[in-house]
């Protein structure tokens, strides 16, 4: 049973990194933006099917441009739309990305089908390790670091360039950055075609596991609102904890009570609200209180 | 003396279609639907001489499904509903047929309690029940080793093959190493595939629909457990084998319709044909049960001569369809569609995109051997009430 239960811990962190990756954009967003964005999941379907489209057209290779194809996309929603938002009622936001989520789907669909496309991982990423008791295949090894990479890399983007510094600034206090001479709806839409690009890495490395269907977006938004919940709205170091957290808490369940496996996170989410009603690394943003 | 002309030669004769525009079955519904327009176009969207037109509203969950009913006989006023692509979907608006005394034929769902203990006389269903197909496709598993692992969704369609294939594996002196329910929506199955890896069993019996059954294979493959260990489920569609790829597609299925079997009808050739030449893709299984259902019910409209609800219901009981030696329609005590199945793997090397099964049977072979199979009306649960 031990050996089961690491196998199962193994999983389920690969499944966390996986929900840290597109769970990562959405805070940032909303951190920097104060935008809840419901289109996150519909950008993150928007990341499968270019990959499955440059993939099929191209080759593999080609199907790694899906995830700065999709931040292209978004930063153009965001000249177009997003910005519109800012400083206006929270609602607003909500009821705007939330149709862009819809839209985003009735799109995919118009244009691929409603039938579910097949995509592959690389014949070079086929097959899977096995250490004892633990088995992983090659393609989620791949997944694992791609994501803990892009994660450092990231985080050394934030804490090191001077571009991080603005964001960082200007996520706690946009009207000081502003006075400072800086142009912040440039930073804004960066921010916002950052987010969106995550979210399509996340639709690109989940596309050889997942199925790829136009409603694939109801599989990633629910997980990621609850890892950006339970790590603290905004924090980069709580949603990672949160998403291993949550990966690793839903292949626990799916070994002891299965049946519950699709509620485990609600269910953690609730408990870790009730003791820290921020999340767990959320702080007080004096602009959102 | 002025023309009084009727207002009803006007008026279009409404049909409500309730199929998923969204959600984890929205693949399989895309099919549904097309094949029933396709049967009121095969009509010069005509019914009784007058013009017909099909509402389409959506079933994003069963509450979902039961408002749209609701909508389409309160504001539509439609003479008949098609539609229900999951069994939960199907009980509601199964309810509101009931309750709305309007003619429904539920082509999808496969839930034994359609046409069981929550049957009525409005509610007509297409789709063998989940405990015929179970009859069919056990005995090839048995045939395979006896201890089986059963994965299944954690709702009525899921429930039900837990029944069905955990009573048929005992009574056969067989074992269930394990059983695990699965929440619908399911993005990542590798914990659960790691259980069934630990487990050893001879069979993996599924019980998870759609765009799940793609994402489970996918993953299956993925784990490397695709030729290691066999994979079995029923009622499986084109749509979701479709989407898993050539390279990851495994497992030993039912499946209602194939559009290459060579005993197709000549009506299911030329609804295939005028699929394929709409859509420019072959015609799946779900287009031919969308299809089917909806031509049972407008066929029984022109037999009725009427669009009153009770002349409809009758003539849904009479209608009958010829396939081979087989008159297939709706039993009177039940209205449950009596047909045959297809048993089917998958091809060892797919050259052809669509074409993935490898039709091993129909069954079962004789009319009386069908009957068989989808038991009498002293075994049926249902207490069939009246118009």
């Amino acid at each position: 049973m031990l050996d089961m239960i690491l196998s199962q811990a193994v999983n389920g962190l690969v499944l966390g990194f996986l929900y840290v990756l597109i769970a990562i954009g959405l805070s940032i967003i909303f951190g920097m933006l104060g935008i809840v964005n419901f289109a996150h999941g519909a950008f993150f379907a928007v990341g499968a099917y270019l990959a499955y489209a440059l993939g099929k057209e191209f080759g593999w290779w080609a199907a790694l441009a899906a995830p700065l194809l999709t931040g292209a996309i978004g930063v153009v929603v965001e000249m177009v739309l997003i910005r519109h938002l800012y400083g206006k009622e929270p609602l607003l936001g909500l009821i705007l990305t939330f149709a862009l989520a819809l839209l985003a789907e009735a799109v995919l669909r118009l244009i691929f089908g409603g039938a579910p496309v097949p995509f592959s991982a690389p014949k070079f990423l086929a097959g899977f390790v096995e250490y004892g008791p633990i088995l992983m295949t090659k393609y989620r090894l791949f997944v694992l670091v791609a994501t803990v990479l892009v994660l450092v890399l990231f985080w050394a983007f934030l804490a090191y360039t001077p571009y991080g510094r603005i964001i960082r600034a200007g996520s706690r206090d946009p009207e000081m950055v502003g006075l400072l001479g800086i142009n912040l709806p440039i930073v804004f839409t960066g921010v916002f075609g950052i987010g969106c690009l995550l979210a399509g890495l996340g639709g690109m490395l989940a596309a050889p596991l997942w199925t790829i269907t136009p409603s694939m977006a109801a599989g990633a938004i629910m997980p990621a609102f609850v890892i950006v919940t339970i790590g603290g709205l905004g924090s980069f170091s709580g949603a990672i904890v949160a998403g291993l957290l949550v990966g690793i808490t839903t292949a626990m369940t799916i070994q002891f009570q299965p049946e519950w496996s699709g509620a485990a996170m609600y269910v953690l989410m609730a408990a870790i609200l009730l003791i820290r009603p921020r999340g767990l690394f959320g702080e007080r943003w004096e602009r959102f209180e | 003396m002025p023309y009084v002309g009727s207002a009803a030669a006007a008026e279009p004769i409404k049909i409500g279609m309730i199929w998923a525009k969204t959600g984890s079955i929205v693949d399989q519904s895309e099919y549904l639907a097309q094949g029933g327009m396709l049967a009121l176009e095969q009509r010069n969207n005509t019914l009784l001489g007058r013009p017909a037109e099909i509402v389409w509203l959506d079933e994003p969950n069963p509450q979902g499904a039961q408002q749209s009913a609701e909508r389409l006989v309160g504001e539509q006023k439609v003479v008949g509903m098609v539609g229900g692509a999951l069994s939960s979907f199907a009980l509601a608006i199964s309810s509101v047929a009931k309750k709305a005394k309007i003619p429904y034929v539920a082509a999808n769902a496969a839930t034994g309690d359609l046409t069981g203990k929550s049957c009525n006389k409005y509610t007509f269903r297409l789709q063998p029940p989940v405990d015929v197909h179970a009859r069919i496709l056990a005995p090839y598993c048995a045939s395979i080793g006896k201890k089986w692992y059963l994965l299944t969704a954690s709702y009525a369609f899921g429930q039900d093959i837990k029944r069905a294939f955990t009573d048929y594996i005992t009574a056969n002196g067989g074992t269930v190493v394990g059983a695990d329910e699965v929440p619908v929506g399911t993005p990542d199955y590798s914990s659960f595939i790691l259980k069934i890896r630990a487990a050893k069993p001879d069979v993996v019996i599924g019980g998870i629909a759609a765009s799940d059954l793609t994402t489970f294979l996918k993953q299956w493959n993925e784990l490397g457990m695709k030729g290691k260990i066999p994979f079995a489920e029923i009622s499986v569609g084109n749509t979701d084998l479709w989407g898993v790829g050539p390279e990851a597609a495994d497992g030993l299925y039912t499946i209602t319709w194939w559009y290459k079997n060579p005993d197709n009808t000549p009506d299911e050739q030329t609804m295939a044909a005028a699929y394929q030449k709409k859509y420019n893709r072959p015609a799946a299984d779900k287009a031919w049960m969308g299809w089917l259902g909806m031509k049972s019910l407008l066929d029984s409209i022109e037999m009725a001569k009427s669009t009153e609800p009770g002349a409809i219901v009758q003539a849904l009981e009479a209608w009958k369809y010829r396939r081979g030696d087989l008159d297939i329609g709706y039993r009177d005590f039940d209205h449950q569609m009596t047909s045959r199945l297809l048993v089917a793997g998958i091809h060892p090397k797919i050259t052809d995109k669509w074409d993935y099964f490898d039709v091993k049977a129909e069954l079962p072979k004789t009319p009386d051997d069908v009957a068989k199979a989808f038991g009498t009306k002293a075994d049926s649960a249902c207490k069939m009430d009246t118009l």
